[in-house]
């Protein structure tokens, strides 16, 4: 009952984009079923609902999925946390941030391509490349964000912690981290954003045994096109529910919005 | 030189301490390209438990006097000395309620009224906060956050957080400047009240001259570029004050008329 009702609460907000989905795939019936398209170049929907179960029930789809995820995590844990530390230093102090910014500034407009010689170099093509590249895409937005999140915590917040004589310890737990926090929270959902892109990019562009990006790129090279469409909708989908998830991380960090409305 | 006749208090006797005093200050603002002197020679005692007014227009520096006692600015020549003491840094001797708020907007009334005490969990702490709260009268508001207030219930919250510390001296930055007509008199009601329950010295800096009337014992005029005290008037009314009372508009004209803005028709002025 109560989760019919959520159902029913989710549909109705996000309706639109129902609609925006049942129409995609009406049209995509459309076309296969009349023969617009060859069925080389784009398979029917019911095709690749077959192919999907097929590829769940034999494992391999959860398989690279996982293997996938586990990349992520990795990556994602170390540029995430290194990014948030040089970024929260940086903010904190101008010494450091006189030290780092123009060098993490300069380093950010590197393309993640442009990495490709040294990592593969330094961490060779198996497993360590990868989360190397995951790292470095989840490093530069948690930086950036996490210093000018607590950069702009209101120098007037910072005068009543003044007026009230607070330690670093205090001024940091009551002012600068709450004012800092929805920077972070940005910061944390661009970061594994592009992990997630990357973990997939970096599949496709140096091999691995399993994974999703892997998984992909056979289905190519074996011109299974309805195999790559699922694994097209697989990585969206996973995709969108880690936005959800965060959605709900950043409502429930900042626990105090919720009486606005 | 304006003479400083300090008013004694009604009640309380003299040996009390909290004496502030202010010699011979002075303020500038340097830049790479200017040196604008802010203060000039202020001097100024204010005996504990005092209500004094300071009256200027905009950029007399009245804020910059304000911000210099509680000990936000730094850098003047001259003494600010507290029962004999000089004044280095706020400290929590010194409570100071600002213009905006300035509560938190992630801490509830109760956390952000009990933000400068220390122990936020021990027992006594809480007592407190909440008598503060009360004090000011927003029993039943604790839990709730900055922005669910009105703009005079946050000031009453500003003020309790300030008032938390039992600071000897309370500092008000134009604390009612933002809130409507209405809003403000009764706060001027209120702030009279707290003034007298906690026997606090409170130093408002305002341009509500009715503001300055109704509260003050002494209203110190401020003139401009740069900043100088140009007339120090007492204020010998009973309390509460009627706005409307003969005495009262008397002490208006004398206070208005420093400002030459004392005719006829006192709210216009020509450049």
């Amino acid at each position: 009952m109560n989760i019919a009702l959520q159902l029913a609460g989710f549909i109705r907000r996000r309706y639109h984009g129902v609609i925006t989905f049942l129409v995609l795939i009406g049209v995509w019936t459309a076309l296969t079923h009349l023969r617009v398209v060859s069925a080389e170049q784009l398979p029917a929907p019911e095709v690749i609902v077959t192919t999907f179960l097929q590829n769940l029930k034999s494992g391999l789809l959860g398989d690279s999925l996982l293997s996938s995820l586990v990349r992520i995590a990795k990556g994602f844990c170390i540029g995430c946390s290194l990014g948030f530390l040089l970024g929260a230093a940086m903010g904190v102090s101008q010494t450091a941030e006189r030290l780092f910014a123009p060098l993490t500034n300069a380093l950010r407009q590197v393309p993640i391509i442009g990495w490709i010689p040294l990592i593969i170099v330094w961490c060779g093509i198996a497993d360590l490349s990868k989360i190397a590249f995951i790292a470095i895409g989840a490093f530069f937005p948690m930086v950036f964000n996490t210093f000018e999140g607590i950069r702009s915590v209101p120098r007037n917040y910072l005068e009543v912690a003044r007026v009230f004589q607070f330690g670093r310890l205090k001024l940091l737990r009551k002012i600068v981290v709450p004012g800092a926090l929805p920077s972070i929270v940005t910061g944390i959902r661009l970061s594994l954003g592009t992990s997630w892109m990357l973990v997939v990019w970096s599949e496709i562009n140096t091999r691995s045994d399993l994974g999703i990006g892997d998984m992909l790129w056979s289905a190519r090279e074996g011109g299974r096109m309805d195999l790559v469409i699922v694994c097209i909708i697989v990585i969206g989908v996973v995709a969108f529910l880690i936005n959800e998830l965060l959605g709900h991380l950043e409502a429930y960090l900042q626990g105090w919005k919720k009486t606005y409305r | 030189m304006e003479e400083d006749v300090p008013l004694k208090p009604e009640e309380e006797g003299m040996e009390k301490q909290g004496t502030l005093r202010v010699n011979n200050l002075n303020k500038h603002f340097r830049s790479s390209s200017q040196d604008v002197k802010v203060l000039d020679d202020i001097n100024l005692t204010v005996q504990p438990g005092e209500f004094i007014s300071i009256v200027g227009q905009s950029g007399c520096g009245k804020t910059t006097f304000l911000r210099l006692v509680v000990g936000l600015e730094s850098n003047y020549q001259g003494e600010i000395l507290l029962d004999d003491k000089r004044l280095n840094g706020p400290d929590l001797k010194r409570g100071v309620v600002f213009q905006d708020h300035r509560l938190l907007p992630w801490l509830t009334v109760e956390k952000n009224v009990g933000l400068g005490l220390k122990n936020a969990r021990n027992e006594e702490t809480r007592r407190s906060v909440q008598e503060h709260i009360e004090l000011v009268g927003l029993k039943g508001y604790e839990k709730h956050y900055p922005h669910q207030l009105s703009g005079g219930m946050s000031q009453r919250a500003a003020i309790a957080r300030a008032l938390v510390n039992r600071p000897k001296i309370l500092m008000l930055d134009e604390p009612l400047g933002a809130l409507d007509a209405l809003t403000r008199m009764y706060m001027h009601q209120e702030l009279e009240r707290i003034w007298k329950q906690e026997g606090i010295t409170m130093i408002m800096v305002t341009h509500d001259v009715d503001e300055a009337i109704f509260l003050s014992d002494r209203i110190v005029i401020m003139s401009s570029r740069p900043g100088t005290i140009k007339k120090i008037i007492p204020v010998k009314l009973a309390r509460p004050r009627d706005r409307a009372g003969a005495d009262f508009l008397r002490i208006k004209e004398e206070v208005l008329k420093e400002f030459h803005l004392h005719t006829e028709t006192p709210f216009s002025y020509s450049i």
